[in-house]
């Protein structure tokens, strides 16, 4: 009998404990299932590590802007609960700027450790929002155009140069329209950068009712210059095109490209390159919700996240992306072969020159739209 | 006394007594309580969404009741709609055909090793998930892909000429591959069900195994065929990953689409506008479904 009771005394002093020390930070994330698998087996374990007693927790929503809209539907649906189930969560660009209109996020940036360390706009201007104090970049992922050094000797350089060399060389160029991932959805945006005359509006707004039906021209000669493309299934489907040797040109991710090269998936001997005038990149964000239960350690999550040495191993040595904090303050936690890696075939000036941001929302969805009615049929 | 009563009650029905309806309803309660777990799932998980999402195809930007999703839907993907309706179509004849090739020789041939061995291995892709056949059918199909590259290799093509089947005719096969074996399974047991007699005696009659096929066999199972194949229509119309796997642009598939709409403009209205099409096809193939079945019991 007393042991009995010693034994139930214990379980219940045990409970008492751990409901006062454990805590759990749930976050949720938007993207591939490579997101989940960076948090569960990297990020999550190095944090707990480092603060007993908490359990990170990753949930993921589903790849692209349907995986945002996902996040943003389940904060939305608890708007008036007290305190919300999402602690952290990893969202895209456009869904950011939406929450912080609708007041779902929290302004959490100021006092964070690592905030000084950001330097790139996307951090302050969400696709014509602005999201200073909300967002931080986790990384940075910048759409280019892989091609085969051993078919095309000297690549066109610009929008311009590709059209004239497409008629040329109908059926080496490839990319997957607007329905198979951003990738492709990227190059129309880059095409109307180039060809609608608007590429600062497009990008920073303001939105101006009808602007659309200005687009015509660039429209038609997207539609005149698809009839010498391969349409391909998907963001994969172009790097699996160019494996065969089906093309011998598209446009990529650049981490994907890096990581199928280093996972042996893909011909080594493909390069990339960056058209002018620009080709869209795009962030994903962490940020805190506004009624999160566990704000001050979701802080400290994110702080360590975006940390240089977490951002050298995790985003840049894993996952080929660029950090999402200014990559100097990276440099000196990776070797100069990794440094160099990185910027082998896109060179920082470059990059900084031809990386363009995506457009602001309004007219994300109009050219996309606009595609449809006038390309796509 | 009580001769008479319990005779005069097995004459007539009793009249209802105060409280035979509470005790009816009483009666039924296990009924009811044993049913209602599965009502309310389906009230819940199906019914509920089903309406929501008619409910919403109507409703406008501004809440007011609108037909201009329907346009929407019509104008931008009224060839995606036809598209869906011709592939499914095309899958289905190429399904039935095949799989009255498979269920007729599983019958009628006489092969001791053929027999068996087509019998074990039709039933293989019932336990392919539609996203594995797909990202197959993308490697397998693709210009420079698999089969492509045999045929070359053989002979058979020019490897200049190859073109990829990455299109209409991709969707058919894949849909077909994976289809054929569960029409199959259906259609080889209701003709293995059947009375031999007549298939022996028309043999005897000197009729070849192809005729008796499709004058003999065939009739005789053509609702089971019909059930399979209207089966078949709701799964191909229901499946996402295959199409987006395999197609490139327009036209494609409706739930490509839809799934297009919700991801990149949070459109839930266009979505459930082409939502509604969907269900108008598979609400003519249930109608169809229904009305078999329902002659069926009629005539057993």
């Amino acid at each position: 009998m007393n042991i009995r009771i010693a034994f139930a005394s214990l379980l219940a002093a045990s409970a008492l404990a751990t409901s006062v020390s454990a805590q759990t930070l749930n976050v949720v994330t938007a993207g591939d299932t490579n997101m989940v698998d960076y948090i569960n087996d990297y990020l999550g374990p190095k944090f707990e590590e480092a603060h007993p007693g908490v359990t990170v927790r990753a949930v993921g929503t589903g790849p692209g802007d349907g995986g945002s809209q996902a996040i943003f539907e389940k904060i939305n649906a608890q708007k008036d609960k007290g305190v919300w189930d999402v602690d952290v969560a990893v969202v895209h660009q456009r869904m950011a700027g939406q929450m912080v209109q609708d007041g779902l996020l929290a302004n959490y940036r100021d006092g964070l450790a690592t905030s000084k360390l950001v330097t790139r706009e996307t951090a302050e201007n969400a696709l014509g929002v602005n999201v200073s104090g909300y967002v931080m970049p986790m990384f940075h992922s910048q759409i280019a155009i892989a091609y085969n050094p051993d078919v095309i000797a000297t690549p066109p350089q610009s929008y311009e140069e590709l059209a004239k060399w497409v008629k040329e060389n109908p059926g080496k160029f490839g990319y997957n329209g607007i329905t198979g991932g951003m990738a492709g959805v990227g190059f129309v945006f880059g095409w109307m950068y180039a060809f609608s005359d608007m590429a600062d509006e497009i990008r920073n707004g303001p939105w101006v009712d009808g602007a659309a039906d200005k687009w015509t021209p660039a429209l038609a000669s997207l539609r005149d210059f698809n009839q010498s493309v391969v349409m391909t299934p998907g963001n994969a489907g172009t790097l699996d095109a160019m494996n065969r040797g089906e093309i011998a040109m598209g446009p990529v991710w650049m981490d994907m490209f890096y990581t199928w090269v280093a996972d042996g998936r893909l011909n080594p001997n493909l390069k990339l390159m960056i058209l002018s005038p620009g080709m869209p990149g795009q962030p994903m964000y962490y940020a805190v919700p506004a009624k999160a239960a566990q704000a001050d350690l979701a802080k400290e999550f994110i702080a360590f996240a975006t940390s240089p040495a977490v951002q050298a191993e995790g985003i840049v040595r894993r996952f080929n992306w660029f950090p999402g904090i200014d990559p100097q303050n990276v440099k000196s936690e990776l070797t100069d072969a990794e440094w160099n890696r990185l910027f082998a075939d896109v060179a920082p000036e470059t990059l900084a020159e031809r990386g363009w941001s995506m457009p602001q929302a309004k007219y994300f969805a109009a050219i996309l739209e606009a595609y449809e009615k006038n390309v796509a049929k | 006394m009580t001769a008479t009563t319990s005779a005069d009650a097995r004459q007539t029905p009793p009249d209802p007594v105060p409280g035979s309806a509470s005790r009816r309803l009483s009666g039924m309660l296990p009924g009811l309580l044993l049913v209602a777990p599965a009502l309310t799932a389906i009230g819940l998980l199906y019914a509920a969404p089903l309406v929501r999402s008619l409910v919403t195809a109507f409703v406008g930007a501004d809440g007011t009741f609108t037909f201009a999703n329907l346009e929407k839907a019509l104008e931008f993907y009224g060839a995606d709609i036809l598209f869906s309706i011709l592939v499914t179509l095309a899958s289905l004849a190429l399904i039935a055909a095949t799989s009255i090739a498979i269920a007729g020789y599983l019958t009628l041939g006489q092969s001791r090793w053929a027999v068996p061995l087509l019998r074990w291995m039709y039933r293989w892709p019932l336990f392919i998930p539609f996203i594995v056949a797909g990202q197959t059918a993308r490697s397998f199909l693709a210009r420079n892909g698999m089969l492509n590259t045999l045929l070359a290799d053989a002979g058979v093509l020019d490897a200049a000429a190859a073109q990829s089947l990455l299109d209409w005719r991709g969707l058919v096969l894949t849909f077909a591959w994976k289809q054929v074996p569960f029409v199959t399974l259906l259609l080889a047991g209701a003709m293995a069900s059947l009375d031999r007699s007549t298939i022996e005696a028309a043999r005897n009659l000197g009729a070849s195994r192809l005729r008796c096929l499709f004058e003999i066999v065939l009739p005789q199972v053509r609702p089971q065929l019909f059930v399979a194949l209207v089966l078949s229509l709701v799964t191909l119309l229901s499946v996402l990953s295959v199409p987006v796997m395999l197609i490139s642009g327009n036209p494609t598939m409706m739930t490509a689409m839809m799934a297009h709409r919700v991801t990149y403009y949070g459109d839930y209205a266009v979505a459930n506008a082409l939502g509604l099409f969907s269900y108008l096809l598979t609400a003519a193939a249930a109608w169809a479904y229904l009305r078999m079945s329902l002659k069926e019991k009629a005539n057993p």
